[in-house]
């Protein structure tokens, strides 16, 4: 079995929640839309949501000609996620839109949904920018623990629990994004670029 | 250390977040307050939230006669991982106050953080039920085979924050004990922990 030493040495980076959907129209073309949620129970600054929204991946464009923003209510804590893991998380680091990546407070959250039904959602807003995450046709949770050379960062073992999804989509304001998700390898694992994580736990050797 | 692999086979019983408290009425003495909270995101009863206060755990009584009592929001998870898992655990087995235990309805839950501090409080059925963790120390990782977790039967991952000092109460009344130390794995910690990021897996037969 996978568990070793009961107490893990590592340093904890932090703790929580971590779904996204990263959206394409093509299997070989660019990224259409991102998205990353946060909902953490510990880290160094603090507890709270952070939702990073690339509705233009491509583009360093924000507020108000695109919605690539961070909607949260602990901003020293999505900067401190900002700058030591989205930039580390492959492409949500490396795509145009991270540069310039306003903050906006958060005035309404909730989540709705089954992780182990049919249907999952997480809804987020700031005044009148509303965003709305829904994944469907979820899969089987597993639990997993990638090793730091399989990690997003590269440099963190991380523990998670997986429900992948099929089936996602990203709303603003109502208005669906273009994209699907797509499918990807992770850790040996055939997913796809739609998954909830909980449970996640990031830990420093 | 023992070979890992990426990904666990086993099936996911539940997952959130499962703080504790058990406060004894001298260092060397039995426990007098027992309690639990769980912010469940994932089970086969779906989630919830849920409080377990065992105010007199050696006494079959149950609220309002004795303050034994669970809160919760969802009925069939909270008993689910009553039977499931915390009349398994060392602590609570054999508890006559777990045997007719009131279930009594939740219609408030709030989180507060601040500084060294975390509580929960929860209302319902006319009652308000605290846990408070004070003096919170670094946070550590935990992941146990089932010959080392409280189920005996699970592996169990989690992120543990200790509290060197915690209360919980009922209606402003402060239930008796102290928080003591206890041995988790050779490592000397308080019996008042945080537990976020709590996942139950049982494993696939070998």
């Amino acid at each position: 079995m996978p568990i070793g030493v009961p107490i893990n040495p590592g340093r904890v980076c932090w703790t929580g929640e971590n779904p996204g959907i990263m959206l394409k129209e093509q299997l070989d073309g660019p990224w259409s839309a991102l998205a990353l949620l946060f909902r953490i129970a510990w880290s160094p600054q603090g507890a709270g949501i952070a939702l990073v929204l690339y509705e233009q991946p491509d583009s360093t464009a924000t507020l108000p000609h695109c919605n690539n923003v961070v909607i949260t209510d602990n901003q020293p804590m999505a900067q401190f996620l900002m700058a030591d893991f989205v930039a580390k998380f492959g492409v949500f680091g490396e795509v145009p839109a991270f540069a310039n990546m306003p903050y906006l407070p958060v005035t309404h959250a909730r989540t709705t949904g089954d992780p182990l039904g049919n249907r999952y959602c997480e809804a987020v807003a700031s005044d009148g920018l509303s965003v709305e995450l829904v994944w469907e046709k979820l899969g089987r949770p597993t639990a997993i623990e990638v090793p730091p050379e399989l990690s997003g960062t590269g440099q963190h073992t991380m523990f998670s629990l997986l429900v992948e999804s099929r089936e996602a989509a990203i709303f603003v304001n109502g208005r669906r994004l273009s994209g699907t998700p797509q499918p990807r390898e992770q850790a040996g694992l055939q997913t796809t670029t739609a998954f909830l994580y909980f449970a996640e736990s990031w830990i420093s050797d | 250390m023992a070979p890992r692999i990426p990904i666990n086979p086993g099936l996911v019983e539940w997952s959130g977040d499962n703080p504790g408290i058990y406060l004894r009425d001298r260092p060397d003495g039995p426990f007098v307050t027992l309690a639990l909270f769980f912010k469940v995101v994932l089970s086969p009863h779906g989630s919830g939230t849920a409080m377990l206060v065992l105010g007199a755990p050696d006494q079959a009584g149950t609220w309002p006669q004795r303050p034994n009592l669970m809160i919760t929001d969802n009925q069939a998870m909270a008993r689910y991982l009553v039977d499931g898992f915390v009349v398994n655990m060392p602590t609570f087995r054999a508890r006559p106050a777990l045997e007719r235990l009131a279930f009594l309805p939740l219609t408030g839950a709030s989180t507060e953080r601040h500084g060294q501090r975390h509580s929960e409080r929860v209302t319902g059925a006319g009652l308000t039920a605290e846990m408070a963790w004070d003096r919170l120390e670094t946070p550590f990782a935990v992941e146990v085979n089932p010959e080392q977790s409280a189920t005996g039967t699970h592996q169990m991952y989690s992120i543990f924050v200790e509290a060197k000092a915690a209360s919980v109460s009922v209606n402003g009344t402060r239930l008796a004990g102290i928080v003591t130390d206890r041995q988790l794995f050779g490592r000397t910690i308080s019996t008042a922990f945080l537990a976020f990021s709590e996942t139950w897996v049982k494993p696939v037969p070998t």
